[in-house]
Order: structure tokens, then C-alpha cells, then sequence
């Protein structure tokens, strides 16, 4: 640190010399870069970026990446099968995926299946806890799970190659590439996985029969300054996946199902110093089907398509910074059991951020939307935060979240013993937060402690005609606590890292007072990471404790910790060419351990890799 | 070895006699077959989707209930949704819906004597006639032409023939010659009834009956009783429920009796030529003879996922949420009162007396 003082004085200094106006530029230029300012600045609670070299190692789907680095419970129908996430103990569908900025949860389920999300390409992914129903809408309530693509200006030339091989006969490909020059910069990720996926059961003589899966992902970028105020960019995500949808310990299966998700972005921004506008086009396309006997030819399916167009204008005057943003989207699905619906949706929000002191931050959001099939209501939220010095800070907050009835909700066809219903509310929640973090060079501590008082949660129930259909029916509060510490050590050429989080999270349901299904009570990670010249060893843990698989609780499922333990070396070949080997090895306890009742997770298992960079 | 079992059970029983010796109607020594014998056995369809399907045992006084006793005695788990269970002298069958296969095991030990896991696709109620047993099958649910009978050869526990039949055979009975099934038409809808002769194994007769045949019952004359809820108000075309009756002499139609269009009735059952069934959040008797249906509740304010009777009382389940336990509730016939409720498994679709 005390190294870089003088620099940082000269910088200082030069700063002052060239005025203002030219620090504040480069802060624009930055931002603009950005896509999700709200992020950067209009999220006063906790969040977590995940550094490159995290993703790396669980690099292919996002359950994984997950599992070991945060206190987001993930149950997963099987290795590769449906994921779906439990943030603070709230439900699937009140989790929030923000790609770029556009919330990607799925029209038809609320949800995103964390299997279908490849997080290897992206340049960043972040972690933000707390309700966020202001800043990135429907199902923002336990929490957002942030993709973000990074455009890099300046001449470079970049490539690497991926290959992978492991148990299971697992193969992954993935290549990615920046170019840049001053102006202009194109990134490109492919990535292909496939598995057999047989895994034994261990104890029993079953395997994962039906479980074989591929995926293809592609993330596109090109960001194109087409002056010194004006910034073009585009974004492209495609999702290809193919899955056999294993049984269980008790039935077989013999069906598939295949997913198609394509999401693009051009997003204009024109900006000075004060001010920022910024105009987005969107389309997303979602598809899926599902082969009930994959031997046959029938399917079922259903798809949407979204348009959407934003309007973003920012300003800022002295220590305020002002956002207002107008979005209208317009939504249409199809499917062999959905009414042909449609969804228009015009949702206003304002930011308002105040640095009222070096110390003293605070602000508020308020968001209302308009809907042509429901009321949504009025949300806000309101946060500040106080630094004691550069190493210290506490905040608070308090929001109102909404999650909006999914097509399915609505439009599913009558028929068969279940219907949509029309008169759903949406779900809402009240919650509060307060955390508080310490950050030095060695060690960063955080801690956070939450409340939430969620109303109308929607469940499919039978009705009085027997019927199954989607009803507001219960209440639910959830609390907790997340603890997480971070050290680095380093002496001459070794380096330590040892990351640790524990989750302490109840999620009660207000009437009966019982326990809400798959929410468990303690989530620990912890990752031992030693590097040593070009060597690298590292041991990764998640322990999950028992979850009530009824609601009634009389019923669990064993709590597991699982754990990886892997080792890679990195060799220089002539001045540009790096090779990375690596070997993993997972669940090297060799747990036997299920994650969703009666769908074992698999055994002891290889995975090694091969990496070029040039 | 079984001489010794064999005069311990006669020094028990010479025991037993002493202590029994002034009951009216002198000594009845009845064997003990196994720890579930003198009781009720609820079958458990278990969660959705992961799960499996669980037997409670309630004794008759109530006083004894035991969870899971399959998994108790044969340290495995039932299935995925238990559908039903059969019984045929001292073995009882447990059919399994989604695993496609049928436990065999001794009724009143619940050990397993063998499993029938061949043969069989969507399995739902099993009956035996003429010495072998009657499975009825939707075969794939997304093919409405594979539905077929299984036709179980009970000494090798193996399916010996399948008897393809029309869309959705759900509940299955027999008598000494035919064997008689409802088809309530799976993920469709059908309203027929095919008979089988049990000697050939040929569809003999198809009647057509209301929609969604959903139960059958017999009356002492051996004559049989069909109830259709009629199709629900959701299909778009709701039609009444209908009570049939099928002369056995000469397997014809007899008699049709026709509820209101909006009445949708379930679960028939029998004691003593009074028949039960649920309708319209009540429990309504009729009795054969009479030409018309009743138009006052037995007992009001009642819904049941299945229900039946026996004994003098009324046996109805309540699936709660689906994802917990249920409730049985046993009700005094005479008083039409509830006597007594007792935690289950989930989803309790079955009720059986051994």
C-alpha cells in the first residue's frame, strides 16, 4: 500500500491540474460501459462479484458456480437437470437473473432453470442480496443473481481454448475471445458441454439412467464509440440445451426436454460529464419442449417472445445523482396447455441517490408499473449507508417487492384437472435489512441480517371443484443471518486465500408456523485456495443441513457437505502462449447425498482440463 | 422346528382358551397371522412427483397406528404412487402407478412374497377372477390407443397376456365369471364398461354408461353398481352423473338413474344394499329399489379424497396440501358423527380392511 502513495498523489494531482471535467469523464465513459448502473449505484446492500478464477472452476452451469460460492440453496432434480434457486429461503420464482441489465426470468414458470445459464463468458457475475423489485422488477425478492458483459477499448487481441474431460464421459469445449481497438470491440464465448451423465447410485444398484444432457451457449458483444458522447453497444446470449430428465430412486423415465433461449440487447447511450441518456431495444425468445416419452414424437410446448424498449436518463447534480427510467415491454406466449396470451407492461421507476457527507449516503427508489392483465402495486425502497473510515461501513435498508403472476398463472388452459387463474394477485413482500462490512488488505468480514414478510405467496392447489389451480394462499416470513470472512495471506511466492461464508436462514409460514419446504437452516462454504509460482491447489466445500420435504414437516432430508479438490499448473510457452492443465476431482468424499428427494447426486467423480491462452 | 412352533401356538391356545372360556359363543381361536391382521390399511399415493407411496396400518380400536409398514418390513420403498391395493386370500397387491409394478406381499405380515415388474405400464386397480389376477393399465398416457388389461398368472407372479381395451381402464371387479371394468378414460374421458369373460379372456360385451365411470359396488342379488361423475363443468360440455345398474345374469344395463346436470358424484360404496357416495361436499345413501336419488344429505359439509364404509362406520381421507400428511376420518354411521381422526401418510387415495 505504502508503495503506491506517491502514484496516487501524482494522479491526484494531474487531476486537479486538468480539472473536474476530465475525472468525471472517465467515471462516464466507465459507466457507460457499464450496462447495469443500477447496480453500481443504486444498490446500498450487499454484493457479491465473483472473481474470474471462481467461475473458472465451476465454470458450466451456474447451480454449480452457486453451490460453492454463496449462501443461495440450489436444489437440482439430478446432476444437469431442472435447478432452481432458494434465495434468504424464498421460492424459485423469487430469485431475479438480470442479464445485461433485462431481467431473464422465465415468462412461463417465473423462473430460470440455473442449469441453463453458462456463467464461463461472462465478464462479470455478481451476487446482490436483498429485495430489488425497484430497480429490476418481477421476482427481484430474494435476492438477483447479475450477468454482466464487459467491453474492453484499447488495441488487444485475445483467445482462449478450453477443453475438458471427465467422469461420466463429460466433454466441454469453450472458446472466448476480445479484440479491440480505441473504438470499437468485439467478445465472443461458445461453449459446447455434454454428458452421459450415468452416475451410479451409491448404495443401491441403480444408475442415473435417462440423465444424458448437452448444451451449447453463445454470448456475442460488440461495442462500437461512435464519438466522444456517443456509445453503441449489442449483446447476444443463445442457450441450446437437450436433456434426458433422469427418474428417480422410485420411477423411471424415459422423457426429454430441450430449451431454447435467445436474448439480444442494443443499447444506445449518449452522455457528457452531468448527464447520461440512454435508449435500449430488447428481444427475448424463449422455447421449450418436452418429449413425456422421448421415443415418440409428441410434445408439449410453450414459448414467448418479448419486445422491449427502455429509456434511461441519469443526471447528476453536485452530490445527487437522479435516475428515471421508462420501460414498455410486450409479451406474447403460446403453448399447448396456454391461452394465447399477451402482456403489455409499462414500468416507471425513479432513483434518487444523495452522498451527503464523504461518510453519508442514502437514498430512495420508487417504482409503478402498468399492466393490461393485473394491478401491480407500488413498490419502493429506501437505503442508506454511513462509513465510519475507508474499512468500515454499515448500511440499511427496507424495500417492497413484488413477484407478478407468470403466464402459466394465468393463462394455463382449463382442462385435464388444472387451470390458470385469472384473479391471481401478484406476490409482495416487505423486508429490511442492515449489514455491516470490514475491509482491509488481509481480511474483508461482512455480516447481514435480514427480515421478510412476504403476502399472497402462489402455490397450485386443487379448488373446490378439485380442480388444480394457482392460489394466493400463503404467508410467509423469513430471517436470517450471513456471516462471511475473507483472508489472503502472502509470503514470497506463496499465496493463500480462504473464503468462508455461513447462512443462518428460517423461513416460516405465517399460519401454520411450520418450516417452508427445501429451506435449509444452515448453508456454510468455504474455499481454500494455495498457489505457489505456477501451481495451484485449492479445496472447495458446501454443507447444506436438513430440509422439511413436506409441509407439515414430518418429513426431511438429510443435510450433506460436499467437496471438491483440485490442482492446475500453468506453464509459459514462448512469450505470448499460456497452458493451463488442471485436475479436479469432485465430491471427493464420495457422499452419498441428494439434494431434491429420491433424485441422488452423483458419486466421486474426475474432471480434467486443458486451457490455451494467447 | 414347525412341530415346535405348532405346540407352543396349541400350549398358547389351550392358555387362551382358560381366559375365553364364559364368551358366548364358546371358544374362537383365531390364528394370529401377522402383526396387520384386524385392521385398516390406508394406502398412501405418496408425493408427485420424487417420492414414494407409504401403508399405514390403523388396528380396529384405532388405538395402534404404524406408519410405512411396507418400508418397515421389507427395508424398500413402495413405489411412486401407490395406486391401489388388491387382496386375494392370504396376499395382497400392491399396485404402483408410476414405478409400473405390483408388490406381492403376505397381507397381514406385509413381507414381500414378489414383485411383478414385467408387463406392466401405468398400472391402476387389480382384480381376480377365475384364479388369475385383472390389472388395469393406461399403458403410455400419451398413446390413447395402448390401454390394455394385464392378465397376472398369480402362481409365478408374472403377466401372462394383455387383453387391449379401450381409452382409460381405471376401477376393475369381478365376479366368479366376468370381470368388469370402468373406463374413466385417463388424461381423456370415456364412459364404458367392458366385461371380460375370465374363462376365454375375450371382451364378451361393452356398455356404455354416464361419463367418467369412476367406482362400481356390488348388491347382495350379485348385481353391479357403476357411478359416473359426469363430465366436470371445465370440459365445456358438463354433463350429469349417472347410477347404473348392470343385471350379471345376462350382463345388460338395468337400470340408469340421472343426477342433475351439475352433480358430479365419487366413491360409491356398499354396506348391506345401502350405497354411499360423495357429492357436492356431502356424503348421500341410496338403496336399490328405489327409483329415484336422494335429494337429502346423509351427512353435510363433508369432502373426502376417497371414502367408503364399513362396519358401521364411515372411513374419508383428507389430502390436505398434497405435500403432507393426510388425515383419516372415521365416522359413526348411527350418530353420523366423527369419532376419530388419525394423521396418515400423504395423499391417502386408498382405504382397505383386513
Amino acid at each position: 500500500m505504502r508503495d503506491n502513495k506517491p502514484f496516487l498523489i501524482i494522479l491526484v494531482f494531474l487531476c486537479t491540474l486538468f480539472g473536474n471535467a476530465q475525472q468525471d469523464s472517465i467515471t462516464v465513459l466507465d459507466e457507460v460501459i457499464l450496462t447495469d448502473v443500477r447496480l453500481l449505484h443504486f444498490s446500498n446492500g450487499k454484493v457479491d462479484v465473483l472473481k474470474d478464477s471462481l467461475v473458472d472452476r465451476n465454470g458450466s452451469s451456474l447451480t454449480d458456480l452457486l453451490q460453492f460460492n454463496s449462501s443461495i440453496y440450489l436444489k437440482e432434480n439430478g446432476l444437469g437437470m431442472l435447478s432452481s434457486p432458494s434465495f434468504r429461503g424464498t421460492n424459485a420464482s423469487q430469485t431475479a437473473v438480470i442479464w445485461n441489465g433485462i431481467n431473464i426470468n422465465s415468462q412461463l414458470t417465473g423462473q430460470v432453470d440455473f442449469n441453463t445459464i453458462v456463467p464461463r463468458n461472462y465478464g462479470s457475475i455478481s451476487i446482490r442480496s436483498g429485495g430489488g423489485s425497484v430497480q429490476f422488477g418481477s421476482g427481484a425478492i430474494g435476492g438477483s443473481v447479475h450477468l454482466n458483459d464487459l467491453f474492453r477499448f484499447g488495441k488487444h487481441s485475445e483467445h482462449e481454448l478450453l477443453f475438458s474431460y471427465g467422469s461420466f464421459d463429460t466433454k466441454n469445449f469453450n472458446y472466448r475471445t476480445s479484440i479491440g481497438s480505441k473504438k470499437t470491440t468485439v467478445g465472443l464465448g461458445i461453449n459446447y458441454l455434454e454428458s452421459e451423465n450415468d452416475y451410479k447410485y451409491l448404495g443401491t444398484n441403480q444408475r442415473n439412467e435417462n440423465g444424458a444432457f448437452n448444451n451449447v451457449n453463445v454470448n456475442a458483444n460488440i461495442g462500437h464509440e461512435i464519438n466522444d458522447s456517443q456509445l453503441l453497444k449489442f449483446y447476444h446470449n443463445t442457450f441450446i440445451g437437450d436433456r434426458d430428465f433422469s427418474g428417480t430412486i422410485t420411477a423411471p423415465s424415459n422423457s426429454n426436454y430441450r430449451d431454447y433461449n435467445s436474448r439480444n440487447l442494443l443499447e444506445w447511450s449518449h452522455f457528457n460529464e452531468k448527464q447520461i441518456h440512454r435508449v435500449k431495444l430488447g428481444y427475448l425468445y424463449e422455447k421449450y419442449k418436452y418429449y413425456d416419452n422421448k421415443e415418440r414424437a409428441d410434445f408439449s410446448f410453450g414459448n414467448t417472445n418479448t419486445f422491449l424498449i427502455n429509456y434511461d436518463y441519469k443526471i447528476n447534480f453536485k452530490d445527487i445523482v437522479l435516475n428515471g427510467i421508462a420501460d414498455y415491454s410486450y409479451i406474447e406466449a403460446k403453448g399447448t396447455s396456454l391461452e394465447n396470451g399477451t402482456r403489455k407492461t409499462l414500468a416507471t421507476t425513479l432513483l434518487f441517490k444523495h452522498n451527503l457527507s464523504e461518510k453519508v449516503t442514502y437514498g430512495a427508489n420508487l417504482r409503478k408499473e402498468f399492466i393490461n392483465d393485473y394491478k401491480s402495486p407500488f413498490v419502493y425502497s429506501l437505503n442508506g449507508r454511513y462509513s465510519f473510515n475507508s474499512h468500515h461501513t454499515i448500511y440499511l435498508n427496507a424495500s417492497k417487492n413484488y413477484r407478478v403472476p407468470t403466464f402459466n398463472e394465468v393463462y394455463w388452459i382449463l382442462g385435464g384437472g388444472s387451470g390458470g387463474n385469472p384473479d391471481i394477485r401478484p406476490e409482495s413482500s416487505l423486508q429490511a435489512e442492515i449489514g455491516q462490512t470490514f475491509k482491509k488488505e488481509k481480511y474483508t468480514f461482512q455480516w447481514a441480517a435480514f427480515y421478510i414478510d412476504s403476502e399472497d405467496l402462489i402455490q397450485w392447489r386443487p379448488n373446490d371443484m378439485g380442480i388444480w389451480t394457482p392460489i394466493n394462499i400463503n404467508n410467509a416470513s423469513n430471517y436470517g443471518l450471513e456471516v462471511s470472512l475473507e483472508l489472503a495471506e502472502k509470503w514470497g511466492n506463496h499465496n493463500l486465500t480462504w473464503k468462508n461464508s455461513y447462512a443462518l436462514t428460517k423461513a416460516v409460514d405465517s399460519e401454520t408456523n411450520k418450516s417452508l419446504m427445501y429451506v435449509p437452516e444452515h448453508k456454510v462454504t468455504s474455499i481454500l485456495t494455495y498457489a505457489y509460482l505456477d501451481w495451484r491447489l485449492f479445496y472447495q466445500l458446501f454443507v447444506n443441513s436438513s430440509v422439511f420435504i413436506t409441509s407439515d414437516n414430518s418429513e426431511s432430508l438429510l443435510g450433506y457437505a460436499v467437496s471438491n479438490l483440485g490442482l492446475s499448473r500453468s506453464f509459459k510457452i514462448k512469450e505470448k502462449m499460456n497452458i493451463e492443465t488442471s485436475l479436479q476431482v469432485n465430491n471427493l468424499f464420495n457422499k452419498n447425498y441428494q439434494n431434491v428427494a429420491f433424485r441422488p447426486m452423483p458419486n466421486r467423480n474426475v474432471q480434467l482440463k486443458l486451457k490455451f491462452k494467447i | 422346528m414347525k412341530m415346535k412352533q405348532v405346540s407352543i401356538l396349541v400350549a398358547m391356545a389351550a392358555l387362551f382358551t382358560v381366559s375365553c372360556s364364559n364368551d358366548d359363543d364358546g371358544v374362537v381361536i383365531e390364528e394370529v397371522k401377522g402383526d396387520y391382521q384386524n385392521g385398516i390399511l390406508i394406502a398412501n399415493e405418496g408425493p408427485f412427483n420424487n417420492g414414494s407411496g407409504t401403508v399405514t396400518y390403523i388396528s380396529n380400536d384405532s388405538l395402534l397406528v404404524k406408519d410405512a409398514i411396507f418400508k418397515l418390513e421389507n427395508n424398500e420403498d413402495v413405489g411412486n404412487i401407490l395406486q391401489s391395493i388388491a387382496f386375494n386370500e392370504e396376499l395382497a397387491y400392491i399396485v404402483v402407478n408410476n414405478s409400473h409394478k405390483i408388490h406381492v406381499v403376505n397381507r397381514y405380515t406385509f413381507k414381500s412374497e414378489g414383485v411383478i415388474d414385467d408387463g406392466l405400464l401405468n398400472p391402476r386397480y387389480m382384480t381376480v377372477s377365475n384364479g388369475k389376477g385383472y390389472v388395469t393399465n393406461w399403458g403410455d398416457t400419451a398413446d390413447e390407443t395402448d390401454d390394455y388389461i394385464a392378465v397376472i398368472d398369480l402362481i409365478s407372479n408374472t403377466v401372462s397376456e394383455s387383453i387391449p381395451v379401450e381409452l382409460g381402464p381405471e376401477a376393475i371387479t369381478s365376479n366368479a365369471n366376468f370381470v368388469y371394468v370402468a373406463h374413466k378414460g385417463a388424461f381423456g374421458q370415456n364412459n364404458k364398461v367392458s366385461i371380460i369373460d375370465s374363462s376365454s379372456d375375450l371382451i364378451t360385451s361393452t356398455l356404455t354408461v354416464g361419463d367418467f365411470p369412476n367406482s362400481m359396488q356390488w348388491d347382495t342379488a350379485g348385481n353391479l353398481w357403476v357411478l359416473s361423475s359426469g363430465a366436470p363443468e371445465y370440459t365445456g360440455e358438463e354433463t350429469n352423473g349417472t347410477l347404473t345398474e348392470i343385471n350379471t345374469s345376462d350382463n345388460t344395463i338395468s337400470q340408469t338413474l340421472d343426477f342433475d346436470t351439475t352433480e358430479h358424484p365419487s366413491a360409491l360404496s356398499v354396506e348391506d344394499d345401502t350405497f354411499y357416495y360423495g357429492m357436492s361436499n356431502a356424503v348421500y345413501t341410496f338403496e336399490p329399489g328405489l327409483d329415484a336419488l336422494p335429494t337429502e344429505a346423509f351427512i353435510n359439509d363433508v369432502s373426502f379424497y376417497t371414502m367408503t364404509v364399513n362396519d358401521g362406520k364411515l372411513y374419508g381421507t383428507d389430502a390436505k396440501d398434497y405435500v403432507s400428511k393426510g388425515d383419516l376420518y372415521i365416522y359413526d354411521l348411527n350418530t353420523k358423527t366423527l369419532t376419530n381422526t388419525i394423521s396418515v401418510g400423504i395423499i391417502p387415495g386408498g382405504i382397505y380392511f383386513n
